[in-house]
């Protein structure tokens, strides 16, 4: 795997078929009015890097707001937009949005109904609502706070975690939601912290704290630390009903000492203490560093420049951790548009699914038929070994390329854009989508090369480079000039093939 | 780590088996095409050495649970409950006996396939799952190599066909981080393109030059973390294809068991190292040993399934390769090894030494070699079993003796010499 070659990559990308990168040029500007883009300014590179992928609709909303402070401002403040696509699929699973005693009461004991009912709303609401930035930055945190979905000891509880912890401080501050993730069931669960007792502190949670969720691996606490940690933590548990209760028998008491931070702890109510040791962590700088890098390998490269990182830690400190002013700082300064992002498998099918413009069933369908499709999605990301949630170690999914490279995850693209192309599954039965015939202007092309202009440009929202626009010429046996007759084989069955083939290029496979 | 991924009433169909069964529902004319029965591969240069298949046991594989010392006093005081009683051992010398788990294992013990080392460890041990992992993937501590091991062992060898070096299963390790490419493949059978298919093999061969062609002119001036991975598809597809039209039908006696993703990807790599595809390095991940807590008792629990799948899948391959086993080496790796002690929870947490299973035709099998420090309180190292072998020594053995490996110093750079005498030369 390519890891080392930044250089190399900057420079095949500049060379090769793509010249969008820069964000804000005009690309492929077209004589042909049919083939013109939509949008030739901030429009579509900002929505491809900071939503889940632009499509008419939003490239036309964002347009009509004017400026990208403007989306932006909207953005940040997800509870005032209007959101009647993603409230649709929140009515469609409402199990996603259980408490711990209602999902208790409603479900069998240890059954997954709950967690892939969590999955699939998660899906839905990624690929049509709205509140774009917010579903971002519910999939970065969720990562970053990772709670396997499915997995076993948060059958229960594993919803509740998304909405109260999650989602709620997901463009708030990440005390909060760190405070928060600490004192929910489903992370004491996750990460053994339930078990835990004074007698034999459980390590698990204590290590990842530090680790993964706070000051990182090289920032200089020592074992003694840790076991010092597992031990300040002791005290929470979850009882029979699925609650997390705090039983200062469980509570070792004693002066500890991790990293800057010391306590007397001397109290077997040890609850106050560990608050402020959680504070602790996350204002320190090194979580500060840590969340910055974080955030901008998200949005702006996988290696990202130092000098924003420092800048965002700043910010960080500077505002209580409240992630809005960082990412108002990436999103309107200019160090994005020179970096690359590569899709994930979850944003390569979600982009997918957005710009063919595949829907839910109407609402005239039973809920069940239009759960149908949203469950075939999950599966279709289990393909792709990405369905949200589902990474198996504390870690959360990779967020670079280099963990997404394998070759047979190529291969596994390539057949989901088809898949998904031509409805072959998930079905035209299980969701709307639109037929490939659809995606062509109604005056349709005249030519080969026509033809091709006209889907990378309502697909990749530019027209291709020369050499991938032979490539595809070559695919269907002809010269640009060649003439399209209505009754072609590329506009009648063949056509979803050549829609794949242009979800295939890697092109689409950049987030730009 | 995560508590155990999975559930028991979700075991016999797998979420992915799921996935498979409703794809073939809707993916019409995807029928295998039948090909012809022999294989013909591009020569490749003579590589005269074993396939080494690294099976990676990811999450903190706890030897002691395996391997166990039955024979110190020290271990069932440190575990009172998860300790592995000594009447329900196979006795394998004074000190060791065998998890009856791990029972599909004994014969291959006695007839000197199967040997152990035990106390095996890191240069600089962490015990966080992430940073030994890739400390022991790249392999190179105290240098700013970021490449991995098997990458810069292949990168030394004359270049192969592109089965080469293969990963089985959806999990790409540190270890084939750096420019060599190797093939992942989540199996054998599902490595294909959907799109051009169809119920005749002549009009899906034909369809397969086209989308090659086109897929192939458009990503040789892709950005290279893109080129790379799908030139590597593409010059794979024509031989998995033969492959999967030729069929493969274990030796009869082999008794894989299909619910085991484990056994389904040994069941792959003795196809390819049967079918002479040019096959030098498999990786196989095996995952979830992070027990924490609730690692089970003899007889039952995590552990137990867990080691009952791997003894069973690790036999079921030797007997399907017969006579081929004495051109391969399996090697078991995991981060660390777990706590002596076992917490309060009925698990143990993140260690350090650890044991390391090596099968294979050239293995000095049927005993535990490497130097055992023993379990008293003044042998532990911070709690942990002592790590007295360097991991890389007895990987750097097997890559010298058994697959003609050149430049170890570059492989594992700083690596002092020392023989284990682990496997012989061939």
């Amino acid at each position: 795997m390519p890891l080392t070659r930044r250089d190399l990559v900057r420079a095949a990308a500049v060379a090769g078929t793509v010249t969008a990168a820069g964000g804000l040029q005009v690309t492929g500007a077209s004589t042909a009015a049919a083939a013109t883009p939509p949008s030739t300014t901030w429009v579509v590179p900002l929505l491809e890097r900071f939503t889940y992928g632009a499509t008419p609709a939003s490239i036309a909303a964002a347009k009509a707001l004017g400026t990208p402070t403007d989306w932006l401002n909207q953005q940040l403040a997800p509870a005032k937009l209007a959101d009647p696509e993603g409230d649709a699929v929140r009515a469609l699973y409402p199990e996603a949005r259980w408490d711990v005693p209602t999902t208790r009461s409603r479900i069998q004991e240890f059954s997954w109904t709950s967690m892939f009912a969590l999955g699939q709303a998660t899906i839905g609401q990624a690929a049509w609502s709205r509140r774009q930035l917010y579903e971002v930055m519910v999939d970065f945190w969720s990562n970053h706070l990772n709670v396997t979905n499915p997995s076993d000891g948060v059958w229960d509880n594993r919803a509740d975690y998304d909405r109260r912890v999650i989602r709620r401080y997901a463009l708030g501050r990440f005390s909060d939601m760190l405070v928060a993730s600490a004192t929910h069931p489903a992370m004491l669960r996750y990460l053994n912290q339930a078990e835990s007792t004074k007698s034999a502190p459980n390590e698990n949670y204590a290590r990842e704290l530090l680790e993964l969720h706070t000051v990182g691996v090289r920032s200089g606490y020592t074992e003694e630390h840790v076991r010092a940690a597992s031990r300040l933590l002791t005290g929470w548990t979850v009882n029979d009903s699925g609650a997390a209760v705090y039983e200062p028998s469980r509570h070792w008491t004693g002066p500890v000492r991790i990293l800057g931070f010391s306590h007397a702890n001397g109290s077997a109510d040890g609850r106050a203490a560990m608050t402020a040791y959680l504070r602790y962590l996350a204002m320190h700088p090194s979580t500060a560093r840590r969340i910055a890098r974080k955030l901008a390998i998200r949005f702006v490269s996988d290696s990202p420049p130092a000098a924003l990182v420092d800048s965002l830690a700043k910010l960080y400190l500077a505002n209580g951790s409240d992630v809005r002013p960082l990412l108002r700082r990436i999103a309107l300064g200019s160090e994005w548009k020179a970096g690359h992002k590569y899709k994930t498998p979850y944003e390569d099918v979600l982009s997918t699914v957005r710009v063919l413009g595949i829907k839910l069933l109407p609402s005239t369908k039973s809920a069940a038929q239009r759960r149908k499709g949203l469950e075939s999605l999950y599966w279709t990301l289990d393909g792709l070994s990405m369905p949200p949630f589902a990474w198996g170690l504390p870690d959360g999914y990779p967020d670079v390329v280099a963990g997404w490279q394998g070759a047979d995850l190529v291969l596994r693209r390539w057949n989901t854009h088809q898949s998904l192309a031509a409805a072959w599954w998930p079905s035209r039965s299980q969701l709307t989508i639109p037929s490939s015939r659809s995606l062509l202007p109604t005056r349709l092309p005249t030519t080969y090369g026509g033809l091709v202009d006209a889907l990378s440009v309502r697909l990749l929202h530019h027209r291709l480079g020369t050499a991938a626009r032979g490539a595809l010429l070559a695919f269907m046996g002809g010269s640009a000039t060649s003439p399209l007759r209505t009754d072609s084989e590329w506009l009648r069955w063949r056509l979803p093939y050549l829609v794949a083939l242009v979800l295939d290029t890697p092109a689409f496979q950049e987030r730009r | 780590m995560t508590d155990r991924h999975g559930c028991e009433e979700c075991r016999g169909t797998t979420r992915r088996g799921f996935l498979r069964g409703t794809a073939a529902l809707g993916l019409t004319g995807l029928a295998t095409a039948t090909l012809g029965t022999r294989l013909a591969f591009a020569t490749t240069p003579a590589y005269g050495g074993d396939v080494l298949v690294v099976l990676s046991l990811r999450g903190g594989f706890d030897g002691l649970s395996a391997v166990v010392p039955g024979g110190d006093a020290d271990y069932y005081s440190a575990r009172p409950t998860i300790g592995i009683p000594q009447a329900s051992l196979l006795p394998l010398d004074r000190t060791w006996g065998l998890n009856s788990a791990l029972s599909p294992l004994l014969p291959l013990w006695q007839s000197g396939a199967l040997g152990a080392v035990v106390a095996v460890g890191q240069p600089v041990p962490t015990r966080s799952h992430f940073r030994d992992t890739e400390a022991m993937e790249r392999a190179a501590p105290s240098s700013t190599l970021r490449t991995g091991w098997l990458d810069r062992a292949l990168g030394l060898r004359p270049s192969g066909n592109v089965f080469q070096a293969v990963q089985l299963g959806t999990t790409a390790g540190q270890q084939w981080a750096g420019p060599f490419r190797e093939l992942s493949m989540e199996s054998v059978d599902e490595f294909d393109l959907h799109a051009a298919g169809g119920d005749d093999p002549e009009w899906a061969a034909s369809e397969l030059r086209r989308w090659r062609g086109a897929l192939t002119r458009l990503y040789k001036t892709a950005p290279a973390p893109l080129a790379s991975p799908a030139a590597t598809a593409l010059s794979a597809l024509a031989t998995s294809r033969s492959l999967k039209a030729q069929g493969y039908t274990p030796s009869p006696l082999a008794g894989y068991d299909d619910s085991s993703e484990l056994a389904r990807a040994l069941r792959d790599v003795a196809r390819l190292v049967k079918a002479k595809v040019g096959l030098q390095v498999a990786t196989v991940d095996f995952g979830d040993w992070d027990m924490h807590s609730g690692l089970g008792r003899a007889g039952s629990g995590w552990m137990h399934d867990k080691l009952t799948e791997l003894g069973k899948a690790l036999a079921a391959f030797a007997t399907d390769l017969g006579p081929e086993l004495a051109n391969v080496t399996v090697v078991t790796l995991s981060e660390f090894g777990r706590r002596v002690h076992e917490n309060d929870s009925a698990g143990v947490d993140h260690g350090h030494g650890n044991t390391v299973l090596v099968l294979g035709g050239g293995v000095e099998g049927g005993r535990v070699h490497g130097s055992w420090p023993g379990l008293s309180r003044e042998a532990l190292d911070d709690g942990d079993v002592a790590g007295t072998t360097d991991y890389r020594t007895v990987l750097a053995e097997v890559l010298a003796r058994r697959c003609g490996q050149t430049s170890l110093s570059t492989v594992f750079p700083g690596l002092p010499s020392g023989a284990l005498g682990v496997v012989r030369t061939r």
